[in-house]
């Protein structure tokens, strides 16, 4: 079977998106403004926790241009409350009300809405709200929170502790017992959020005359999204449309229900007209979910060798203020200590995790997901055993890793890891880096009174998740599957569409490619729509580095449909056996017979042009809906290498070089796969040296700006050397790994373990991020104050 | 993250804005380059009843030499000062502070008036008008007024112009020929505001310093001078104990604050570290 054209699969495709997206001509939130559209603003909480006595909003109303004002009773009126369920007994459930309900429980909780003529309007009329406090004792951190004296979050769970879970495999406490060394630490993951180009914000009209709600949203799963508002509002789901086509980023933290989309919707209902509600950055850094925020008190045992001989750990995740959407508060928690184990092979295990409600913006999902903390701890671990033991830390990560010979391995939290390049990647990591090279140039270094440290890291993450797992621990909803719904039209060309949604990841780009090589037409042929619940096929959306592998094994499925079709008829056309057709140059050709031909143009319209263009009972029409499960998931690896120097007197960390090797197995475009590294690390390295949300012991947010949450810019990123290995998975269609979370997942590690490594002179070690120049300044103060 | 509601004005000569202000009794704000005041305004921080836009004031923008001073308009952006060759020949120290304002976008709409007279501690104009002894010329209903560069910083983005004056111009020396000059500063990203910046200024004879300037952002309310730790290096000349003793001094001098991203020790210790790197680099491109 020849195909001419040449294989798009693997090659550096450039992204077919960027024109469109980068000549302004994309279609974002705020780029519609349909007639009669109201602009909404939210007035939030400044206070952490309080009771809400009284909430009156007739000074609002009063402003002329003012259309409307809701408060939380009005929205609890007309929409049901959400609740993230659990199917883990140990996983409380709370509600989370779209606007404040009786209590504020953060600081920038959304208490009241107001729709008017203009955004300023909007902002004047907020103003106007009286609304009475009754402060409540703010709970401030988990140690507090955990106290039984302590204020209680949510009433109706009784307690702060939301999620407890555990994992244990064999017999940890005697394994430690009998290590031959045992090194402990308790680290700490600041709070960190991800901070889209693109604020969130959602568009809301209601088509009073066919009862059709169209909400626009800065999302990242408009299927998920468009189901659970069918629930809450009481509408069915076919009447609910949710679109969202361009979306500036996301990073996990737009995959949530937010209470802005509920409340929209909730107005623009009741108004009959369009409301438009764009998040500024005040109300992004505030209200948007944060990230990580633990501590992890974890101990490791070794043999001489460095084998490791048992890990025991407990997780505490500072939650905040509510339980999120589909997700639950379990998730970050939960996955911290399911990953913590990391590529290594450890005998026994156990791993405690709890999740703590406090005063603060609610926990979601962010690039990684509890693994840039699980891998932070894991690998500081495996430092520390080999500084301690005087073993190199690539040797002891080799000597650690899960073999070749031990795939599949299941991990002691369950997980099934297929065969990866655990090993491999680090080798090559080592060789990229001309390891021993840099030992000798740090040994200089260090001579000349230079703190100059080098870091590995290696992980191992799940990807393309099936339905046997839950993306997130305990949460009932199944998300394993995935449609692709391809259509070749009469002209020959192709539409496909797909229920996962591009935001930034350039899926136009790679579907594209899939969907090509399988039909067998150019790229230009083929035009994928997605992030549309009214054009695509039943899906949720993009998370978990789940696109690629469901949507492109799904492609994968319809696409050959297609093109099984396509030949039957062409053989009809041809009056030739189908199996003895070659696609060549477009057209289908009697093998060795190139002048008995048929394009694939013809064959498309004939598709369309009734029975007698057909074989005898072959359905007219060229377009296939196929479904993919993946089951189990698949894992993707790599390994980090970061080369850092301190400066010895301000205490900056200045990275001079960062080498990845990381394996998603089959690559459908090594481009695409550079980019997603290359902005992975970026937030990886601004989790470890600069980004940070900090409150208050009022539970005010300090870090409420740009200027005060430090992103890194271009300026604080070294080019960066990365290298692939290609592992097809063994367990997904076309062999592809998911692979968009897993630079941030590196870095952090990386970074801190360089750090360390440059500060061993001083017996520093880096047990909390980020690893700021304040904190640095106060650590090699201490140590260099311990030597005098 | 949208302003209540302002009046604007947009003058297009000095007299009709002094005016205009004048009318609002202190409750009127001027709008330079807005690259500060914006972000307050949207931030509702700021809520004045009116601006008093200048960038129509055309007279306000010029770079002049005049009696061994180096005179801007207030509206000359920093743009234009980073590729002034008047700048460049005559204030060194301010070519190299501008490459430390802001980014490019900010630089272009930022005038030097508007960052001096905002009296941003942690700006590096500030601190270098401090460093070279510069002064500004206010203008008010009375008339013009000459301020010294120590006498206009009060605090935290407070001087002592009154309620009704505009900056209308700065006045730096021009350096001598020879003078040793470096700005040293440190943020967490490139393009923020100081968490400590260093702004040195040497004249050397040999191993003697006959002149030494030293002063801070981002180091406590106003831009420090560093004057005992001038005074080592203009005593004891310029080798390296001295300046280590320089920039001993120049921790015991300054008197920061904390914030989320420094506390007042580290800034201590920044400025000690700084201060040695600023005039090591100083002491080296010195003539003399």
């Amino acid at each position: 079977m020849g195909v001419d054209l040449p294989r798009l699969v693997g090659a550096r495709v450039a992204r077919r998106e960027d024109p469109r997206l980068l000549t302004g001509q994309g279609s974002y939130v705020d780029d519609h403004r349909p007639a009669r559209m109201l602009y909404a603003a939210f007035l939030r909480s400044p206070h952490a926790h309080a009771r809400i006595a009284r909430v009156d909003a007739s000074a609002a109303l009063a402003l002329p241009g003012v259309a409307a004002a809701l408060t939380g009773e009005d929205i609890a009126r007309a929409a049901k409350p959400v609740r993230a369920e659990s199917k883990t007994p140990s996983v409380k459930t709370t509600s989370f009300p779209p606007l404040a309900l009786g209590k504020v429980r953060h600081v920038g909780e959304a208490v009241a809405m107001v729709a008017a003529e203009s955004r300023y309007l909007a902002e004047d009329a907020v103003e106007r709200i009286v609304v009475e406090y009754e402060p409540l004792p703010v709970v401030r951190n988990t140690d507090q929170a955990l106290d039984p004296a302590s204020a209680v979050l949510h009433e109706d769970a009784g307690t702060n502790l939301l999620v407890a879970r555990e994992f244990a495999r064999g017999d940890v406490d005697g394994a430690l017992a009998g290590a031959a060394l045992v090194v402990r630490e308790r680290f700490r993951f600041h709070r960190h959020t991800p901070v889209c180009m693109e604020n969130r914000g959602c568009l809301a009209d209601y088509a009073t005359g066919n009862q059709t709600l169209t909400l626009r949203s800065s999302a990242q799963c408009p299927g998920l999204v468009r189901d659970i508002l069918s629930d809450l509002l009481g509408m069915p789901e076919h009447q609910v449309r949710v679109i969202a086509t361009d979306v500036g980023g996301g990073f996990g933290a737009k995959a949530s229900l937010y209470p802005e989309e509920i409340a929209t919707c909730v107005m623009a209902r009741r108004l009959g007209r369009p409301v438009k509600w764009i998040g500024d950055r005040r109300e992004d850094l505030l209200s948007t979910t944060h990230a990580w925020d633990e501590i992890v008190e974890a101990e490791l045992g070794v043999n001489r060798d460095g084998t490791i001989v048992g890990l025991r750990a407990q997780v505490t995740a500072d939650i905040g203020a509510y339980s999120i959407y589909p997700w639950t508060a379990a998730i970050e928690p939960v996955q911290t200590i399911s990953f913590l184990p990391g590529p290594y092979r450890v005998p026994t295990y156990r791993g405690r995790t709890r999740g703590v409600a406090t005063n603060k913006a609610p926990l979601g999902p962010y690039r990684g997901v509890g693994r840039p903390p699980a891998v932070f701890v894991i690998e500081g671990l495996m430092d520390r055993a080999a500084r301690r033991l005087r073993i190199d830390p690539t040797e002891i990560r080799l000597r650690n890793f899960i073999r070749d010979e031990d795939f599949p391995y299941k991990s002691p939290s369950g997980i099934v890891w297929d065969r990866s390049s655990f090993t491999g990647s680090l080798v090559k990591a080592r060789e990229v880096l001309d390891y021993e090279s840099a030992r000798e140039e740090q040994a200089r270094a260090r001579a000349a009174g230079r703190w100059l440290g080098i870091g590995v890291a290696s992980y191992v993450e799940l990807t393309g998740i099936g339905s046997a797992i839950p993306v997130s621990p305990g949460m009932p909803l199944s998300t394993g599957t995935e449609a692709a719904t391809i259509r070749l039209d009469p002209a020959g060309k192709v539409t496909a569409v797909f229920g996962v949604a591009s935001h930034g990841q350039g899926l136009e780009t790679t579907l594209a490619q899939i969907v090509a090589d399988e039909v067998g037409v150019p790229i230009e042929d083929v035009r994928v729509l997605h992030g549309d619940t009214e054009v695509s096929p039943y899906g949720t959306g993009t998370y978990a580095s789940r696109s690629l592998v469901l949507a492109g094994g799904a492609a994968i499925l319809a696409g050959r449909a297609i093109r099984d079709k396509m030949r039957l008829i062409a053989g009809h056309l041809l009056e030739a056996d189908p199996a003895d057709l070659t696609l060549v140059d477009g057209r289908y050709a009697v093998r060795g017979m190139p002048d008995r031909s048929v394009a694939v143009r013809q064959i498309a319209r004939a598709a369309y042009s009734g029975a007698r263009q057909l074989p005898k009972g072959l359905e007219p029409g060229l377009e296939a809906t196929k479904f993919y499960d993946p089951y189990y998931g698949t894992a993707s690896n790599a390994t980090h290498v970061a080369v850092v120097e301190v400066d010895r007197g301000t205490c900056e960390v200045k990275t001079l070089r960062y080498v990845v090797v990381e394996d998603c197995g089959r690559m459908v475009n090594p481009l695409i796969v550079d980019g997603q590294v290359h902005g992975g690390v970026a937030q990886g390295i601004g989790a470890a040296l600069l980004e940070e949300i900090v409150y208050d012991d009022h539970g005010q947010l300090l870090s409420g700006t740009l200027m005060d949450y430090v992103v890194p810019s271009a300026c604080e990123i070294p080019m960066l050397e990365v290298h692939h290995l290609e592992t097809p998975s063994p367990v997904t269609l076309g062999g592809f790994r998911g692979m968009g979370e897993g630079g941030t997942i590196g870095a952090p590690a990386a970074i801190a373990n360089a750090v360390a490594d440059a500060l061993a002179p001083l017996g520093i070690e880096v047990a909390e991020l980020p690893v700021s120049p304040e904190r640095l300044f106060r650590l090699i103060g201490r140590a260099e104050g311990a030597k005098r | 993250m949208k302003p209540p509601k302002f009046e604007y004005h947009a003058p297009t000569t000095l007299d009709e804005a002094v005016a205009a202000l004048g009318r609002y009794g202190g409750d009127a704000k001027v709008l330079a380059g807005g690259q500060s005041l914006m972000p307050l305004l949207n931030f509702r921080l700021a809520r004045p009843a009116a601006l008093v836009d200048l960038n129509r004031v055309a007279s306000l923008a010029y770079i002049r030499e005049q009696d061994g001073q180096v005179r801007f308009g207030a509206m000359t952006r920093q743009r234009t000062i980073e590729f002034s060759p008047v700048v460049a020949q005559h204030l060194p120290l301010l070519k190299e502070a501008t490459r430390w304002v802001g980014h490019l976008p900010i630089r272009t709409r930022g005038t030097i008036g508007g960052s001096i007279a905002h009296a941003d501690p942690s700006a590096e104009y500030p601190a270098v008008l401090a460093a070279l002894e510069g002064e500004v010329v206010a203008r008010g209903a009375k008339g013009d007024r000459v301020i010294r560069a120590a006498d206009l910083f009060q605090t935290y983005l407070t001087t002592n112009l009154a309620p009704d004056e505009i900056l209308t111009e700065v006045r730096l020396p021009a350096m001598p020929a020879g003078v040793g000059y470096a700005l040293e500063e440190f943020a967490r990203r490139h393009g923020d505001f100081a968490i400590v910046g260093i702004a040195a200024m040497v004249v050397r004879e040999g191993q003697r310093c006959t002149m030494a300037r030293l002063a801070t952002a981002g180091a406590g309310p106003v831009p420090v001078r560093l004057r005992a730790a001038e005074e080592i290096l203009e005593r004891d000349g310029l080798g390296e104990a001295a300046i280590d003793a320089a920039a001993r001094k120049a921790t015991e001098l300054v008197d920061p604050d904390a914030d989320i991203h420094a506390s007042a020790d580290y800034r201590r210790h920044l400025a000690g570290v700084l201060t040695k790197r600023a005039l090591t680099r100083a002491i080296g491109v010195a003539r003399g």
